[in-house]
C-alpha cells in the first residue's frame, strides 16, 4: 500500500485547508493559540462553532439528515487534523459530542426538533449535570432528586464538575426518580434550562487559577417531564450511550500529531544560547512520544474503521480513554520539561484573550505549565482511568 | 552514619514545626500567594527572633554556626507546611555564598543584618542555558580601563525571591573566563526587572542588564576564588530544597492515606480498592527512596562527591516528587484539582522543586558527564 491518499481526499483536504485559511478571525486563532486544556476559551470558541455551522461542517459525525456533513471516517478525520494544525480552538463537546447524541439517540421527533437546531447552531449552550460530590467514579450514586408532581419534576440537590456551568443557558442532568432497585435503575436523563427559578451556580477555582468548572444548586426547580430523554428511571442507558461517545467519540490524535510536531520545533527553538533539541536525550523522549501517539492515532483509526455509522465503540472506549488521556498526560509532561525553567512564572494575565500584556518570553511557553496542570484531569473526568481499566478487565475476564 | 536527626536537630524541627502549623493554615498560605509581597514580613521577624536566619552563619558572623541538618529539619516543615518566606533565596543561597566570600568587608557589614531580619538578599546565578551548573554563566564582568569598575551584561532568570531583596548578588564571567559575584542594588542605571509570581505562589523575577557599572570592590571573591564556593552553596540549597519537597511529598502521602480511608464511593472507602493499595505503597516507597538519597547527600557535605550526590537527589526529587503530586491530585479525583483543596498546593510546589536549578534530565547529563570524565583520567 502507498502511503499517498487518493486524489479525491487530496481534495478534500485542500478545501478544508482553504477555507480554513480565511474563515477564523484573529481572535479565534488567538483563543487557538491560548487554550490550556480541552475546554477552549469559551466565547471565542462559540465564535467559531457558529462560523463552522454556517458552512455546514459542525458536526461531521451526525446523522446528515440532522446537520452532519456525510463525510466518511478517513474525511473526518483530515478536517479534525487540518483544523488543529490551522490552530483553531477545538469545539466545546457537550452540545455535539454529548448531549447531541443523546437526543438523537433517544429523542423523540418532537425533542429533535426542538433541541438539535440549538445544540447545532451554538445558539444554546449545554453544560453537563452529572457528577455531584458523593458520586464521582461511582457515578450511579448520585442523590439529586426529580419528584413527581403533575406535568413536571422537581429538582432538590446540587450537580459538580459541570464545566463552563457559568456560561452555560442549558444543562443535561442525570436525577434520581426512584431509590428502588439498584441505583441505576432509579435515574432518569433530563434537559432544562439554567435559567430556571432556583438554580445557583458556582464557579471553583483550578490549579492554574482560572474557574472551568462549577458546582450548580437546585432548589424547588420544576422542570417539565415533556425535557425526559427516554424513559423515566432509564436514563442510565442514555447516559451509558453517551459516555462511550465521550470516551471513544473523541480524537486525541488529530490533537497529539500536530501538537507533537509544535513541540519539536520548540525543542530546536535556540533560547537565547541554548538549544533543548540538541540534547539527545530529549530527541530521544520525543520519539518514544511519537511511538505512543502514533499507537494511539492508529488505535483511533483502526477502532473507527471498524465501527458502522452511529455505531458506538463498546468496552474499546474504555482503552482509547485510558490510552488518549495517558499519551496526553506524558505530553505535557515533556512539554514541561522542555520549555522548563521559564514554564514556572505565572501569566496568567497575559493569556486572557485579547489581553495586551505580553508574554515573558516564547508565547506558547506561558501555556506549558496551565496546560501541565490541566491535564491531570484527563485521568479523572469521564469516568476516572481506573474506573475504565476496572470495565476492561471486566470485559476480558468475561469473554 | 546519620541517617535522621539528632536530638538536637529534631528539637528545632519540632519547634518551627508548631510555629509553621500555627501560623500557617491552608488559608493562610492562600491569601499569603495572592498578597502584593508574596509573604509576611511578620513572620520574616519571627524568623529572627527564632534565630533561624543566622543558623548557618559562623559564630564570628553573628550566627549559630549549626550543620546543614538544622537547615533540612526546618525546610521539611517548610514543605509541609507550604512556607511563603524567601529562606532558602536569602540565607541559604545569597547569606551562603556571602559567608563564603573572601570579601571580609562586604561580609561584616551585610550579614549580621541578614540575620537580624533587617536586610534582604537574592542570589541571582540561573540562566536558560546553565541547566543547574552554576559555573555555566553568561553574563559577563568587564573591568573598565582604569580597573575601579565593573561593566554587567546579560539576563539571570527566575531569580528567587528577587522582589523582597535590598540587594541582589549577581554571578558573571569575566573576560578571562573567570566567574565572580557581584553585589548590585536593583535600582541601578541599566538593571530592568520583572517581576513574576510562580505556580506555587512564591515570588521570584527575571533581569536584564545593559551596561550596568559596578564597582570594582562589589565582587564578593578575589579573582579565582568564587567557583568552589559557588558550586558548593548551590550544591547546599539543592540540599535543602529536597528537604522541602520531601516535606511536601510526606504531606500528601498523609493527606492521600486519610482521604482514602474516608471517601466512600460504591459504598466503602475507596481505600478498599487494592489498585489504589498498592498506588498509596508506591507513593511510600518514592518518598522513602528519596529520604535516603537526601541522607545520603547529606553525609557527603564537604566531601568531592557532594555534587555526584546532590544531582542524584535532585534527580530523585524530580521524579518522586512529580509521581506522588500527580498521583495524590488523582487518589483525590475532581477536588484534587481545585484551589479548594491543599493537595494542588503541594503538587504545585513540587513542580516548581523539579524545575528549578536544573532539572531531572539535566541532573542526568551531569551524572552521565561526571561518569565519562572518570573513566577517561582512569583509562
Amino acid at each position: 500500500m502507498l502511503l499517498t491518499e487518493d486524489q479525491h481526499l487530496q481534495e478534500f483536504r485542500a478545501e478544508i485547508r482553504a477555507f480554513l485559511q480565511v474563515a477564523p478571525t484573529e481572535e479565534i486563532l488567538e483563543a487557538g493559540r491560548k487554550t490550556t486544556s480541552v475546554f477552549a476559551p469559551f466565547k471565542q470558541t462559540m465564535d467559531w462553532h457558529k462560523i463552522l455551522y454556517r458552512q455546514g461542517w459542525v458536526a461531521p459525525a451526525w446523522p446528515q439528515e440532522y446537520g452532519g456533513t456525510g463525510w466518511n471516517v478517513e474525511q473526518r478525520y483530515v478536517f479534525a487534523q487540518e483544523c488543529n494544525r490551522r490552530g483553531v480552538p477545538p469545539l466545546l463537546p457537550q452540545n455535539l459530542q454529548m448531549v447531541g447524541p443523546a437526543v438523537l439517540g433517544f429523542g423523540t421527533t418532537e425533542q429533535k426538533a426542538e433541541f438539535l437546531p440549538g445544540m447545532l447552531s451554538g445558539d444554546d449552550f449545554w453544560c453537563q449535570g452529572y457528577s455531584e460530590p458523593g458520586a464521582g467514579s461511582d457515578l450511579a450514586a448520585l442523590k439529586c432528586r426529580a419528584d413527581s408532581d403533575g406535568d413536571d419534576y422537581i429538582l432538590n440537590g446540587s450537580k459538580t464538575w459541570t464545566t463552563y456551568g457559568h456560561y452555560a443557558n442549558k444543562m443535561f442532568a442525570l436525577v434520581r426518580t426512584s431509590s428502588a432497585g439498584k441505583p441505576q435503575a432509579g435515574i432518569t436523563f433530563l434537559l432544562l434550562d439554567m435559567n430556571l427559578p432556583g438554580i445557583e451556580v458556582r464557579p471553583i477555582i483550578g490549579l492554574d487559577g482560572c474557574p472551568e468548572q462549577c458546582e450548580v444548586f437546585f432548589s424547588d426547580v420544576r422542570v417539565p417531564k415533556r425535557n425526559r430523554i427516554g424513559e423515566e428511571n432509564k436514563g442510565w442507558n442514555v447516559a451509558k450511550y453517551v459516555l462511550e461517545f465521550e470516551r471513544g467519540g473523541s480524537s486525541y490524535s488529530a490533537w497529539l500529531v500536530p501538537a507533537l510536531e509544535k513541540l519539536r520545533a520548540r525543542s530546536f527553538l535556540d533560547a537565547r544560547g541554548y538549544c533543548v533539541g540538541d540534547d539527545v536525550h530529549i530527541q530521544r523522549r520525543l520519539s518514544e512520544l511519537e511511538i505512543d501517539i502514533r499507537a494511539v492515532e492508529h488505535t483511533e483509526k483502526r477502532v473507527n474503521a471498524n465501527l458502522k455509522h452511529g455505531e458506538n465503540p463498546g468496552p474499546m472506549a474504555s482503552m482509547l480513554k485510558i490510552l488518549g488521556s495517558e499519551v496526553m498526560q506524558k505530553f505535557s509532561e515533556l512539554q514541561l520539561d522542555i520549555v522548563g525553567i521559564d514554564a514556572l512564572p505565572l501569566q496568567t494575565a497575559a493569556l486572557a484573550v485579547g489581553s495586551d500584556i505580553a508574554a515573558l518570553g516564547e508565547e506558547s511557553d506561558m501555556l506549558a505549565m496551565p496546560y501541565y496542570l490541566n491535564t491531570r484531569a484527563a485521568s479523572i473526568y469521564a469516568g476516572s482511568n481506573e474506573v475504565q481499566r476496572s470495565l476492561l478487565a471486566k470485559a476480558i475476564l468475561a469473554g | 552514619m546519620q541517617y535522621q536527626y539528632n536530638e538536637e536537630q529534631t528539637q528545632i524541627k519540632d519547634m518551627f514545626g508548631k510555629f509553621v502549623q500555627d501560623q500557617y493554615g491552608y488559608d493562610r498560605h492562600l491569601a499569603l500567594c495572592k498578597s502584593e509581597r508574596g509573604f509576611s514580613e511578620d513572620h520574616w521577624q519571627r524568623f529572627a527572633e527564632l534565630g533561624l536566619l543566622g543558623l548557618p552563619f559562623s559564630e564570628s558572623d553573628g550566627g549559630l554556626g549549626v550543620d546543614g541538618g538544622f537547615l533540612m529539619a526546618i525546610a521539611e516543615e517548610f514543605g509541609r507546611g507550604l512556607v511563603l518566606e524567601p529562606y532558602i533565596a536569602t540565607v541559604v543561597l545569597a547569606g551562603g555564598l556571602l559567608a563564603r566570600a573572601d570579601n571580609r568587608e562586604m561580609r561584616e557589614a551585610l550579614l549580621p543584618r541578614v540575620i537580624a531580619g533587617e536586610f534582604k538578599l537574592c542570589l541571582a546565578w540561573e540562566e536558560r542555558a546553565s541547566r543547574g551548573q552554576p559555573l555555566t554563566v553568561s553574563v559577563t564582568a568587564k573591568s573598565n580601563q582604569a580597573g575601579d569598575k565593573i561593566i554587567l551584561n546579560g539576563q539571570k532568570i527566575v531569580v528567587l525571591g528577587l522582589a523582597a531583596a535590598d540587594k541582589v548578588i549577581v554571578t558573571a564571567v569575566s573576560e578571562e573566563g573567570c566567574v565572580n559575584a557581584y553585589l548590585l542594588d536593583p535600582a541601578t542605571v541599566g538593571v530592568q526587572i520583572q517581576g513574576q509570581t510562580l505556580v506555587d505562589g512564591q515570588r521570584a523575577g527575571q533581569f536584564q542588564l545593559t551596561e550596568v557599572e559596578v564597582s570594582a570592590d562589589a565582587a564578593l571573591f578575589s579573582d579565582g576564588n568564587a567557583e568552589l564556593g559557588l558550586s558548593d552553596v548551590v550544591n547546599e540549597a539543592l540540599l535543602i530544597m529536597a528537604a522541602d519537597g520531601l516535606g511536601a511529598m510526606d504531606q500528601l502521602l498523609a493527606l492521600s492515606v486519610d482521604y482514602c480511608k474516608t471517601r466512600q464511593q460504591f459504598g466503602v472507602p475507596i481505600a478498599t480498592f487494592q489498585a489504589l493499595q498498592h498506588r498509596l505503597a508506591d507513593m511510600m516507597i518514592a518518598c522513602e527512596k528519596t529520604r535516603s538519597l537526601m541522607w545520603a547527600a547529606y553525609q557527603a557535605q564537604g566531601s568531592v562527591e557532594f555534587g555526584e550526590r546532590v544531582a542524584m537527589l535532585k534527580a530523585q526529587i524530580g521524579s518522586a516528587g512529580r509521581y506522588v503530586g500527580q498521583q495524590a491530585v488523582q487518589l483525590h479525583g475532581g477536588i484534587g484539582m481545585t484551589e479548594e483543596l491543599s493537595v494542588g498546593a503541594y503538587f504545585k510546589r513540587l513542580t516548581v522543586i523539579d524545575l528549578l536549578c536544573g532539572n531531572r534530565d539535566d541532573q542526568l547529563t551531569y551524572l552521565a558527564q561526571l561518569q565519562t570524565q572518570r573513566a577517561l583520567a582512569a583509562a
